[in-house]
């Protein structure tokens, strides 16, 4: 446990180290925010609602999204995989720690890093140029929180998922860019996923990916609850326990793998 | 004493799968995959007793990494026994990496962008290990590997020499009884290479771990090493003492002759002549055989000589020798 707080301390300082990509990456998700902005409402062609959501929703969309970025590392994260890559791998191995742990840990200060400087940051900048929509109770609020860290928790395990292809083939880094960009697809990243045909959000729901952005907007916009809040919850559960039971059985058939072959 | 390591008919091969050339290469890697077997370790056997320090001696690609990698549990034999400390290395690693300490010296443990204190204080959770043990060790190894002028410079810039020290260092804070050490000296210079073999001494002789150390490099055994084992081609070549690997396979002796005339043959009882330019001429003969004053008497009766010299047969001449003639191998 000491560890786990240890590491996450010094993934957050690390992130904190680094103020002009910060606030590089801070406007450029800005600008980017801004522009999507201007295309959805363009797509609104003066309705006031489409798909059940307002202009000011689809607004507010836009910066949970851009928000959201650096929080659950949406374009890249290939640490993983570099490490297996440049053989430090081996040398964590040869430390008695939990693998899966040790990058939890990482990613648990490097996501509260970016929550803090990029994603409220964002949020506020919002506020201040933009009428955005916010959560109406407190129990709205504590949803969205609750539904934010499970969707960090999905991301933080499928990346690691894909990651670990490493161990398999040199070409890792392919494979984890094209399942980088589906998500940006299925997770309602690039639109929201009430804006898509039917049959292509079913088969968005037959990937945990809905269930990380998709799902934190609707909460925060207040688009579910009662029941089919509780619905996306145990669903962002079950995905997490899914994800790290595959992430641990990848793990260990990897490990084996580079037991015998050598690295 | 009881054996800490026990290591039995232990080999690693690896299949290496020959890569097809050219533009259809990658087509026809997908369907023949023609492959060849290394046998990186082949057959080896030995044990080594709690409080030993042993040099593993060997040529580039003689199999030294491949054995400590099986011995710190990242690899898995394709067949033979190893048991350390009780515990077979690959299996339940966690448990087992906790009990040991390792250095790879092509690779660091410590974090890249990190302090070295930095990665030393997070080792200290990944051990474990509790406050008062912690500091007691790092203050001793601060002072004695002299980490006091780098502990605040991340690892990335560090010195080879400066981070193979920090890297011993972080070996040992948790008190390992049993330290392996991958060419701890590869690539230093002669200060750094004396510095670290006096800490390895030093650690052996005053905390009694043990040590099993791989080089390339002679010195580093000459200077340490009581046991040396000697490994080519993944074969155990020879095990034993250093000094009596010298008497039972360096055996010749050098008698270095300048005659003042140029003779047209010279013969010598109970030496070989190996060598001759001019009046110049080279003589190997063995101890066992005829002392150096008598094949001195034999030769200044029959012809005029300049000048002598006797030299005795060097260590690195005999681990050559035995390399290049294989002189130990058993007939199979
Ligand atoms: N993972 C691997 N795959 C294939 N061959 C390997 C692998 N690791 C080592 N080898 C081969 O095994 C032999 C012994 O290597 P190694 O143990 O690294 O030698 P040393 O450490 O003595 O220089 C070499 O021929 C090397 O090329
Ligand atoms: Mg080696």
């Amino acid at each position: 446990m000491r560890l786990f707080w240890e590491l996450s301390k010094l993934a957050f300082q690390r992130q904190l180290t680094y103020r002009a990509a910060t606030l590089a990456g801070l406007a450029t998700n800005f600008f980017f925010g801004m522009l999507r902005a201007s295309v959805l409402i363009a797509l609104f062609h003066g309705n006031s609602e489409i798909a059940g959501m307002t202009i000011t929703d689809a607004i507010t969309y836009t910066g949970l999204t851009q928000g959201t970025i650096a929080f659950l590392s949406l374009f890249s994260w290939f640490e993983v995989m570099n490490s297996v890559y440049t053989g430090a791998v081996s040398s964590d191995m040869l430390k008695p720690m939990n693998y899966f742990n040790f990058w939890l840990a990482q990613d648990t200060g490097r996501a509260f890093a970016s929550f803090l400087l990029r994603g409220l940051t964002i949020m506020i900048a919002y506020a201040i140029f933009f009428d955005i929509t916010t959560p109406q109770s407190m129990p709205q609020w504590l949803a969205f929180f609750m539904v934010l860290i499970l969707a960090w928790l999905i991301s933080f395990s499928w990346r690691f998922l894909v990651n670990l292809a490493a161990f398999w083939t040199p070409n890792a880094l392919g494979i984890a860019r094209l399942a980088f960009i589906l998500s940006w697809y299925m997770s309602g990243f690039l639109f929201p996923l009430r804006f898509f045909p039917p049959w292509f959000v079913k088969l968005c729901y037959l990937t945990p990916f809905p269930y990380t952005i998709n799902a934190v907007v609707e909460v925060y916009l207040g688009l579910v609850d009662g029941q089919a809040l509780v619905g996306i919850i145990l669903a962002q559960v079950a995905w997490i326990l899914m994800l790290i039971l595959a992430s641990m059985i990848a793990l260990r058939a990897g490990v084996r793998r580079l037991e015998i072959l050598g690295g | 004493m009881p054996a800490i390591i026990t290591v039995e008919d232990l080999n690693k091969h690896f299949k290496v799968y020959k890569h097809h050339r050219g533009i259809l290469g990658p087509l026809r890697n997908l369907f023949s995959r023609a492959s060849s077997l290394v046998r990186a370790v082949d057959g080896i056997t030995f044990e080594i007793k709690s409080g030993e320090l042993v040099g593993y001696l060997g040529p580039n690609g003689a199999g030294k990494s491949t054995t400590l990698k099986m011995l710190t549990g990242l690899l898995v034999p394709t067949s033979g026994k190893i048991i350390v400390q009780d515990q077979i290395p690959w299996k339940n690693r966690t448990n087992y990496v906790a009990e040991i300490g390792a250095v790879f010296g092509q690779r660091t443990t410590l974090w890249w962008d990190l302090p070295v204190i930095e990665s030393l204080d997070l080792l200290q959770h990944i051990y474990k290990i509790p406050d008062d043990r912690f500091q007691q060790n790092l203050n001793e190894f601060r002072e004695l590997l002299e980490l006091d002028t780098f502990l605040n410079t991340p690892v990335r810039a560090l010195s080879l020499g400066q981070r193979m020290r920090a890297d011993i260092c972080a070996a040992l804070l948790h008190d390992p009884k049993l330290l392996f050490l991958d060419e701890p000296t590869i690539g230093l210079d002669v200060v750094a290479k004396e510095r670290i073999r006096q800490f390895i001494q030093h650690i052996n002789e005053e905390r009694g771990i043990t040590v099993l150390l791989t080089t390339h490099d002679l010195s580093d055994v000459e200077k340490l090493c009581k046991r040396v084992m000697i490994i080519d081609h993944g074969k155990l070549l020879y095990d034993g003492k250093l000094h009596l690997l010298q008497e039972d396979f360096g055996g010749k002796r050098q008698l270095i002759v300048d005659f003042m005339e140029n003779y047209e043959s010279v013969s010598v009882e109970g030496g070989t002549i190996t060598e001759r330019d001019g009046t110049r001429m080279t003589i190997h003969f063995s101890s066992q055989e005829i002392t150096a004053s008598e094949l001195i008497n034999q030769l200044s009766a029959h012809y005029r000589i300049r000048d002598l010299e006797v030299r005795e047969p060097d260590i690195e001449t005999t681990i050559r020798r035995i390399y290049e003639d294989r002189l130990l191998e058993q007939p199979e």
